[in-house]
């Protein structure tokens, strides 16, 4: 019970800050219905982070995926020191949200960055490159960053999914005269095809959910090129001190997620 | 035929070498940061700035921690930072281990629904309790306290603590308690003797786990304390970086300093990761 108050009553109150006029120095309520929300709808940086977080989202996602199944899978084919190598690439997931933030900006650095450094010493680049100061380049690198952070968790939901792989069934389709490739797409992928769906839902989850690193690394800047929800809604609600507004804006995030987690629920249940 | 056999074994040690190396390679890339970032802060100040990047120094130093430990401001962010975990790790273990065995073992109605719940609930964008939190905390006074800071983490730790432990209570077989009752041990008795001795690894986990999400976490931590009376140590390293002249020696050693604490219970926490329980997360 007071779990559910812990985490409901603020839900419920988000709820009543989004649909009223809440004056926070004299506590008053005047009921405002859609007010907030046509601010919303009219306001062209909410359609801007709007479209940050699409791609936000998508490139993170798609970037987890294809890098926490090829290391599931490779993982999964070796024998020899499989526990230091899982230990190790589980690091980034329990790494701190400023530490890795800070990592980031320090290697990213334009003049004092190391990876400027590596790039000129090979000669791929001339000059330095503002890595998180460029509107081109600041959603790419942010992007990096978050994944780097958050592959470990697609990885060993996929890891967990390929232990299951029946190695008879493998065993058969190769003596079958099926190739890698189709052994993979007959045998292995659907096997593994919950656990993928798990990690993708995962990291949808946490993508919209992000925060941290790019305020810290970027602020949503430049011009707004890396302004996902999560921002959008912090400078609505501490910057601009519109409190309605932010709560509208997190309501339409959380009606996404909520999309996102019934999802994952159906999976998690059917298993 | 022979020579067919031999190159495809050929191929398949080739291909194993192959993912030895890929597995290499992530392994260096995921090291790499945490590297770079210990090495700098053993480097005098003034081999930051030559270039090329001198990218292993003679002359290590500790000046860096010398100056960040001097730091008052990041003395008290530490202590918060301490405070404010271990308070919350208690808390959240004193609440959900009776609310996980609540939920596992009386047959109270919902149980099931109410634990799946729990788990959506961390699922929840924290954007959407930014300003009830805010206005919540302020009319209780609350704001820039410790207590303010505990409620708020609360509101995190507590669903994963008690969906980590209703997992392990769900794995002690009835049977147990039910013999133990037949050998005479009172129901008291019985959850302390049976039940939580043999979820002991598990408590221990979810308790490591509220500790990790309190010590990191940031967010909260920003809004709610303005002053160094509440300030965790994440916040000041932000403060740290918004300083007109950024210094990234100190930055880098507080940054250090602030890991340390993380990799014993990562180290124990690893064999629950590696059983694949994607559920579990961490807030950010």
């Amino acid at each position: 019970m007071v779990l559910g108050l812990a985490v409901l009553f603020p839900a419920i109150y988000n709820l009543g800050i989004a649909f009223f006029d809440y004056n926070f120095t004299s506590n008053t309520w005047n009921f405002a219905g859609l007010k907030s929300f046509v601010k919303l709808w009219e306001s062209e940086y909410f359609w801007n982070s709007f479209k940050v977080t699409l791609l936000w989202v998508i490139g993170n996602v798609s970037l987890q995926l294809v890098l926490g199944l090829s290391i599931a899978m490779a993982l999964n084919s070796i024998v020899h020191f499989r526990g230091i190598f899982t230990g190790i690439l589980l690091i980034p997931w329990i790494s701190s949200f400023v530490v890795v933030a800070i990592l980031f900006i320090w290697i990213y650095h334009p003049q004092l960055g190391v990876l400027n450094d590596i790039l000129l010493r090979l000669r791929l680049i001339e000059r330095p490159i503002a890595w998180l100061a460029s509107p081109r380049l600041a959603q790419i690198s942010l992007i990096l960053a978050n994944t780097w952070k958050f592959f470990p968790l697609v990885m060993i939901t996929l890891f967990a999914g390929l232990q299951d792989v029946s190695l008879e069934l493998v065993e058969v389709s190769k003596v079958d005269g099926a190739n890698r490739v189709q052994t993979f797409r007959m045998v292995i992928l659907p096997t593994i095809l919950p656990n993928i769906s798990t990690g993708v839902l995962l990291s949808t989850i946490w993508a919209y959910n992000s925060f941290t690193l790019p305020i810290i690394m970027t602020g949503g800047g430049p011009l707004r090129a890396t302004e996902i929800f999560g921002l959008f809604i912090f400078k609505q609600a501490f910057d601009a001190f519109d409190f309605g507004a932010a709560a509208a804006a997190s309501l339409v995030l959380f009606l996404q997620i909520l999309v996102v987690i019934a999802l994952y629920l159906r999976v998690v249940e059917r298993e | 035929m022979p020579t067919l056999i031999a190159s495809r074994r050929l191929r398949t040690k080739l291909l194993l070498g192959f993912i030895y190396l890929f597995l290499l390679c992530a392994a260096a890339v995921v090291i790499f940061p945490y590297l770079w970032m210990t090495m700098t802060s053993f480097k005098p100040i003034d081999e930051f700035f030559t270039y090329p990047l001198k990218w292993f120094t003679k002359n290590w130093t500790l000046e860096q921690y010398a100056g960040v430990l001097k730091d008052p401001k990041f003395l008290a962010s530490l202590r918060n930072s301490i405070l404010v975990s271990t308070i919350v790790t208690g808390i959240s273990l004193l609440l959900s281990i009776p609310a996980a065995y609540g939920l596992t073992r009386l047959r109270a109605p919902g149980g099931r629904p109410i634990l799946v719940a729990i788990l959506s609930s961390q699922f929840f964008p924290p954007m959407i309790f930014f300003v009830p939190f805010y206005i919540i905390l302020s009319k209780f006074h609350l704001l820039n306290t410790i207590t303010g800071l505990v409620f708020a983490y609360l509101s995190v730790t507590l669903p994963i603590c008690t969906w980590m432990i209703a997992t392990t209570f769900q794995n002690i077989p009835r049977e147990l308690e039910e013999a133990a009752k037949v050998d005479g041990c009172g129901d008291i008795r019985t959850i302390f003797e049976v039940v939580l001795r043999m979820s002991l690894p598990g408590i221990i986990t979810a308790g490591l786990f509220a500790f990790v999400l309190a010590w990191q976490e940031y967010i909260f931590a920003l809004l709610y304390t303005t002053t160094t009376a509440a300030q965790t140590a994440p916040v000041i390293l932000f403060f740290f970086l918004g300083q007109h002249q950024i210094d990234y020696g100190r930055l880098m050693a507080a940054a250090v300093i602030l890991s340390l604490p993380i990799i014993v219970p990562f180290a124990a926490m690893q064999r629950y990761f590696r059983q694949g329980r994607g559920e579990g997360g961490i807030k950010g």
